[in-house]
């Protein structure tokens, strides 16, 4: 999952990269409103983090403006300004969810989780195929019966492949989600990380379509 | 407890009783001096009537109601008539009115002689003595039952008469204490109008203060919010560090997101402290080239490990009047300030020279400096510029500003010597022995 992250103090804004990315998010960080919407314009995101004490353009006006190019994204907005008319404000404005400074890690992560969900359509916290499970809070795996902890690129790969099963993704479309900027692509890295969750939880899990990419099988036994 | 309604009752009730009784004497001397010359008159005519009379074989009345009492002595002095001859009143050789004491009390007498007889008619004083009272008395008596239905009146009007100032204490005391809205001051008379007006005033300057302080601490918290956040969440970095090279540097990133929160709670009470007053008392004569000199050597560290070239370029012996603690706050703070923003390989020099009757301190980099639409605005508490990546509190040059005013000096922004970078200047007014030899 790709993460948009608009927020201008340096040290936040670091943290809450090196925290979500820890939790197998690829996260974007830029620091102003501009940059927000040249990244927005140049990438699909699946989540937008949003400070609303930017400087320049204010993230209100950013998420106006996002909603009226109707770019539907989810918005979580992170401020400093806990009055009630400024939640409100927001929410109205065009946000999914609203989270007070300072907050915590974890729970930035499990709301980040549970608007991913709520845009999938899910109800249920794992992910379910077939006789396939994957936890996205523990990073666990199983598949009949046998559970498998799963790396951070790893959870990442077969999240972005069970979000739409029978889909094919690209290697570069699956390199996306498991990379933010200035993050090192290593080469193969796609290959390997495949590799060892077939190893994982069986070969046919993921299946390689020649030329084009890789997909879940729309039916997994 | 003095009450203005007690007071003023007691005033004129008191004012009133001493005039009725002025009034009460001098009614008693006038009726006095009247009873005297009816009673005289009647004295006289008395005494004339008996001239004519025979007294050969007059019976004595001896009537004790009769306050008459007639004598009648013949030519050769033998009394040939007393009218109460159980009461003897002395033979006054002397005619007209006289006052004699005797001793049942004193008389006035009237002595009538002709070659035949001698006539002296007496009646007591006391009888006057009433009758004056008598009557002064009927004349006062309506004034002294008019006292108390007076006092109560007083009582009443006074008390109409402050309602007014009731209604405002009534007032007062059932706001609540965080109410400082103005008093109603309409249909107020004369006398208590300048109370509310100063009571008016008194609750906007309050308010306004207020207001000020309420702003500062929703600023100042708002403000720490930011810092506390970094460290929360640089700490939650730490507790998930895998291994020894991660911990390390989370506990890097850790402290410098506390360093940064110090460092913006003394900001924020050195705005706090900068009362004007408190400062003032601290003035004395500061000189300006070795204070520079200490700020420089100071900050030679940060400079250093920024890779900035820090100096002190011009420099001239000049003294102003200030509070050396704050002027080296607010000179540090542009120095500090002009470190952080200079790039690597760039230089900042700091200087002082005399320009008309200021000592001009001026803070000299090669940063990339402000743009001349925004020299003013970062002055502004809390303000920060976009994109600087130095995660400051915008209160920096909100400090300096206040430092600068209170010292009577002004503070600008400039765009650096040709052209790139940032200059800021506080011109200081110079000590009095600086602008005569000027």
């Amino acid at each position: 999952m790709r993460l948009l992250l608009v927020e201008d103090d340096p040290m936040i804004g670091e943290s809450v990269r090196l925290g979500l990315r820890q939790d197998g998010f690829a996260v974007d960080w830029v620091q102003d409103g501009k940059a927000a919407e040249t990244a927005l314009a140049a990438q699909p995101y699946d989540l937008a983090l949003l400070d609303l004490g930017l400087p320049g353009k204010s993230g209100l006006d950013l998420l106006a403006a996002m909603r009226r190019a109707g770019n539907g994204v989810p918005v979580l907005i992170l401020t400093a300004r806990d009055g009630v008319a400024d939640r409100v404000r927001g929410l109205d404005g065009g946000a999914d969810d609203y989270l007070v400074k300072p907050f915590d890690l974890n729970e930035l992560a499990a709301r980040v989780r549970a608007l991913l969900r709520r845009r999938g359509g899910r109800a249920e916290p794992v992910i379910r195929h077939g006789a396939l499970t994957l936890d996205p809070v523990s990073h666990e795996a199983s598949r009949a019966g046998r559970s498998q902890r799963l790396s951070q690129r790893e959870f990442a790969l077969l999240e972005a492949l069970l979000a739409r099963p029978g889909a094919v993704l690209s290697r570069a479309a699956l390199e996306e989600r498991l990379y933010g900027w200035g993050e090192e692509v290593e080469s193969n890295s796609v290959e390997v990380h495949i590799h060892n969750l077939r190893r994982k939880l069986g070969a046919d899990v993921i299946r390689n379509v020649r030329g084009v990419g890789y997909m879940v099988p729309k039916n997994l036994p | 407890m003095s009450s203005i309604r007690r007071r003023l009752l007691a005033f004129l009730l008191a004012a009133l009783l001493a005039a009725s009784a002025a009034g009460g004497v001098f009614t008693y001397r006038k009726a006095h001096e009247e009873v005297d010359a009816l009673f005289d008159y009647q004295l006289q005519q008395m005494a004339q009537s008996l001239r004519y009379q025979s007294f050969l074989g007059a019976q004595a009345i001896d009537d004790p109601d009769t306050d008459f009492v007639t004598q009648v002595w013949d030519a050769n002095g033998v009394l040939m008539y007393l009218s109460r001859p159980r009461l003897s009143l002395p033979r006054l050789q002397a005619e007209g009115f006289q006052t004699v004491a005797a001793e049942d009390g004193r008389w006035r007498v009237y002595t009538l002689a002709d070659p035949a007889q001698v006539i002296q008619v007496a009646q007591p004083m006391s009888l006057r003595t009433r009758m004056a009272g008598e009557i002064a008395l009927r004349i006062a008596a309506p004034f002294l039952v008019a006292v108390p239905l007076l006092g109560l009146f007083i009582w009443i009007v006074v008390g109409r008469g402050m309602a007014p100032l009731t209604a405002i204490a009534r007032s007062l005391v059932a706001r609540n204490a965080a109410s400082l809205a103005p008093l109603p001051d309409r249909n107020l008379p004369a006398e208590v109008r300048p109370l509310v007006c100063a009571l008016n005033d008194l609750f906007t300057r309050l308010e306004r203060a207020l207001k000020l302080q309420r702003e500062f601490l929703g600023d100042a918290a708002h403000a720490l919010r930011t810092p506390l956040t970094a460290v929360q969440l640089q700490l939650q970095l730490l507790e998930r560090a895998k291994d020894d090279t991660q911990r390390g540097e989370a506990l890097a990133r850790l402290q410098g997101g506390v360093e940064r929160s110090v460092h913006l709670v003394q900001q924020l009470l050195s705005v706090a402290r900068l009362e004007p007053q408190a400062l003032e008392r601290r003035f004395a004569p500061v000189q300006i080239e070795p204070l520079l000199r200490e700020i420089v050597s100071e900050h030679a560290a940060l400079a250093q490990d920024r890779g900035v070239d820090l100096g002190v370029n011009r420099s001239e012996p000049l003294a102003v009047q200030g509070d050396e603690a704050s002027l080296r706050e607010m000179v540090g703070n542009l120095v500090d300030n002009a470190i952080r923003y200079t790039p690597a390989g760039g230089t900042v020099n700091v200087g002082v020279r005399a320009d008309a009757q200021c000592a001009a301190i001026e803070v000299e980099d090669t940063g990339p400096g402000i743009p001349p639409e925004e020299r003013e605005r970062v002055f502004d508490r809390f303000y920060r510029r976009p994109q600087t990546g130095e995660p400051g509190s915008g209160l920096g040059l909100s400090i300096v500003r206040r430092i600068a005013e209170l010292h009577g000096a002004s503070v600008s922004l400039e765009g650096g010597a040709d052209g790139r970078g940032l200059r800021a200047i506080v011109r200081l007014p110079l000590r009095d022995e600086h602008a005569a030899r000027a």
